[in-house]
């Protein structure tokens, strides 16, 4: 695998980015009496998405092979460390609105340090709290940023 | 003499106890995020804009504007004391100021970038008094044509945003462009790519997008290296000494000179001010070969220019309504997000806003370098926080600042799927500034064409037929030959296709 591996996927990801764009837009008005419609402007933008991907591709065919940089590809452990964020984020997103911020950010924090680094039982605490909870009263009670309480009110 | 009293009723209202909070607030948030590294200016001043939303518009602008200029100076201490930029700008600071740090000259490094930064910052804001009223009343001629002609310039300009690939950073490009397409269609009113969900009605927000693809899109990267700092440096002295500032002098006047000239100029970037004036200085030197081993001129232009970029890249997003880079575009989503429009009627419909933000600057610039001098050793401290705890950090913060826009988890979903992206991008070396920038001015073109084209029956002259708006389309189609020519060079270290 080299980079031009990877800039023709790329390539034709976005052609067909663009194949699905153009064909969603030619379901809308695309000119009407007083000028362009809705659907002028996404359809001629995917048209260029999809010249620049055959390009990025024929680029990518015909030049010398290009070696992946330094890091493109990382460990497992890096692999995880990432992965654990995006999980996060997925478990965040599920459970903010039922569990309440405090709670959720709670779980969150303790699962992400634990997976990142694992401070000392002290430092993990104080985040945690912190995070969770006094991020809570910090924005939702002093700010007046709103922050949603789920089932128990907080 | 009507800018200067424009300026001064400004200062009243600048000077209003509360906004100078909001302005000391602005400066160490913002110095903090320029320390931080792995979360840039961009990110850290959307992932701030749901702290201003109960503010009212003029104080939360004057802390934004605060964390943005903040955030420039911010960057320099991590280059200084662990040779890592806080932010992209500050990068050129490495090679002078960790020489200087390593010497134990770490402190007269930073104050002196202080200084530097003040000074920079100072002039570019009057440049901004002197230019933004004649300026604006030129902007007013503009009508739709015109509006559509500019915003062809501002993304024409996305080529200066090109790094190492014209045809990647056009696809960056093209995809900004798309993401502003979903959502309610400006004219018509006609739902684009919504797939059915209510949310998608008012299209991708700017914040979620912009934490996504500079903070999620970062800290995801910098996990899988899991990189850190280690700083093990000892400051001799806080103050520079004499012959430190003897030898500052004249490159802070160039660096000032050098970043005003370049912050008009939209699209240019934070970085490349501060590497002409690190070329400039090294070619004026008497001793350009100990560039790169602790010369105080290759920490004092760079940053002076760093500061007085930033301030004066304010000018076309207030005149004109074109953001010169990431953070100016995030800027000027949280105008817009106030009601404020940017542009050539800003003065007019927001004057009283716009002059206290102004005068807000001049202050902002006394309170970075009151407060990042004795603050120093605090942020040499903040370097030593583990990796784990401020990924845990920014990601209480971007979930914060996504949900609180709308109270809606669905903006953290999006934040997400741009963080993916904002990571897929960065592995394959496309840039993300141009999608950035394309996503906030794109609805601006399509509504200033669709509006021409109404006023002319669909005839598509009238673009060229306006003397101002036939003038704008050739300077953008010059911008578009010239960066496509030197694509096309063969000079070695030139963007290539």
């Amino acid at each position: 695998m080299n980079m031009n591996r990877a800039y023709q996927i790329t390539g034709v990801v976005f052609l067909l980015l663009a194949a699905f764009i153009a064909w969603e837009s030619l379901e809308l008005k695309f000119y009407t009496s007083n000028g362009p419609g809705p659907g002028f402007f996404p359809f001629w933008l995917s048209m260029a998405l999809g010249l620049l991907a055959i390009l990025m591709i024929l680029k990518a065919t015909l030049r010398e092979p290009e070696p992946m940089p330094e890091g493109f590809f990382t460990s497992r452990a890096g692999y995880l460390r990432a992965g654990a964020i995006v999980m996060a984020l997925i478990v965040t997103t599920a459970l903010l609105d039922i569990v309440g911020f405090p709670l959720t950010m709670l779980g969150t924090i303790l699962f992400l340090l634990f997976a990142l680094g694992r401070p000392g039982l002290i430092v993990t605490l104080l985040v945690s709290a912190a995070g969770s909870f006094g991020c809570f009263y910090l924005f939702d009670r002093w700010l007046k940023v709103p922050l949603p309480t789920g089932f128990f009110g907080f | 003499m009507e800018s200067l009293q424009l300026l001064l009723d400004g200062f009243g209202i600048a000077c209003q106890p509360m906004n100078l909070l909001l302005a000391f607030a602005g400066c160490l948030m913002g110095t903090l995020i320029g320390v931080l590294p792995g979360i840039g200016p961009a990110a850290g001043t959307a992932m701030l804009i749901p702290v201003t939303m109960g503010m009212n518009p003029t104080g939360a602008i004057i802390m934004l504007a605060a964390i943005f200029y903040g955030a420039m100076y911010g960057g320099t201490i991590t280059s200084v004391l662990i040779n890592t930029p806080g932010e992209a700008a500050s990068a050129i600071t490495c090679l002078d100021g960790y020489q200087m740090a390593r010497q134990g000259r770490a402190g007269s490094a930073l104050a002196i970038a202080a200084i530097g930064s003040f000074i920079g910052g100072t002039i570019a804001t009057m440049g901004l008094v002197l230019v933004a009223l004649p300026l604006t009343r030129f902007a007013l001629r503009f009508g739709p044509p015109e509006f559509f002609s500019l915003m062809l310039v501002g993304l024409s300009l996305v080529t200066g945003l090109a790094g190492r690939s014209l045809i990647r950073a056009l696809l960056s490009a093209v995809v900004g462009l798309l993401i502003a397409q979903v959502g309610i269609d400006l004219v018509m009113g006609a739902p684009r790519f919504t797939f059915g969900r209510m949310e998608l009605l008012d299209g991708f927000g700017i914040v979620p997008v912009v934490m996504g693809v500079f903070g999620i899109g970062e800290i995801l990267i910098n996990a899988e290296s899991l990189s850190q700092g280690v700083l093990n440096t000892k400051m001799r002295s806080l103050l520079p000494t004499r012959k430190d500032m003897k030898d500052s002098a004249l490159p802070i006047a160039r660096g000032t000179g050098v970043g005003f000239l370049l912050g008009l100029i939209p699209g240019v970037g934070a970085i490349i001010p501060t590497f002409v004036s690190y070329a400039m200085e090294k070619r004026m030197s008497k001793t350009p070969e100990r560039f790169g081993t602790g010369m105080i001129e290759g920490v004092a232009g760079p940053e002076t220019a760093n500061n007085a970029y930033a301030n004066a890249s304010l000018i076309p997003l207030f005149t004109l309504g074109i953001p010169g880079s990431p953070t100016t575009a995030i800027l000027m989503g949280a105008l817009m997000m106030n009601g404020i429009i940017p542009g050539p009627s800003l003065f007019k419909d927001s004057g009283q806003l716009v002059w206290a933000v102004i005068a807000s600057l001049y202050i902002g610039n006394v309170i970075l370098l009151v407060l990042n001098l004795p603050l120093i050793p605090m942020w040499v401290a903040l370097l030593k926080v583990p990796f784990s705890i401020m990924t845990v950090l920014i990601f209480v913060f971007c979930v914060i600042g996504a949900y609180s826009l709308s109270n809606s988890v669905f903006d953290i979903g999006v934040m997400l799927g741009f963080g993916l992206l904002g990571y897929a991008f960065r592995k394959l070396d496309i840039p993300l500034a141009p999608m950035i920038l394309t996503m906030i001015l794109g609805p601006l073109m399509e509504r200033g064409l669709r509006q021409s084209l109404e006023m002319s029956n669909g005839d598509v002259s009238i673009l060229f037929t306006r003397p101002l708006s036939g003038t704008l389309l050739v300077i953008a189609l010059l911008i578009i030959a010239t960066s496509t020519f030197r694509a096309f060079s063969t000079v070695k270290g030139e963007t290539e296709v």
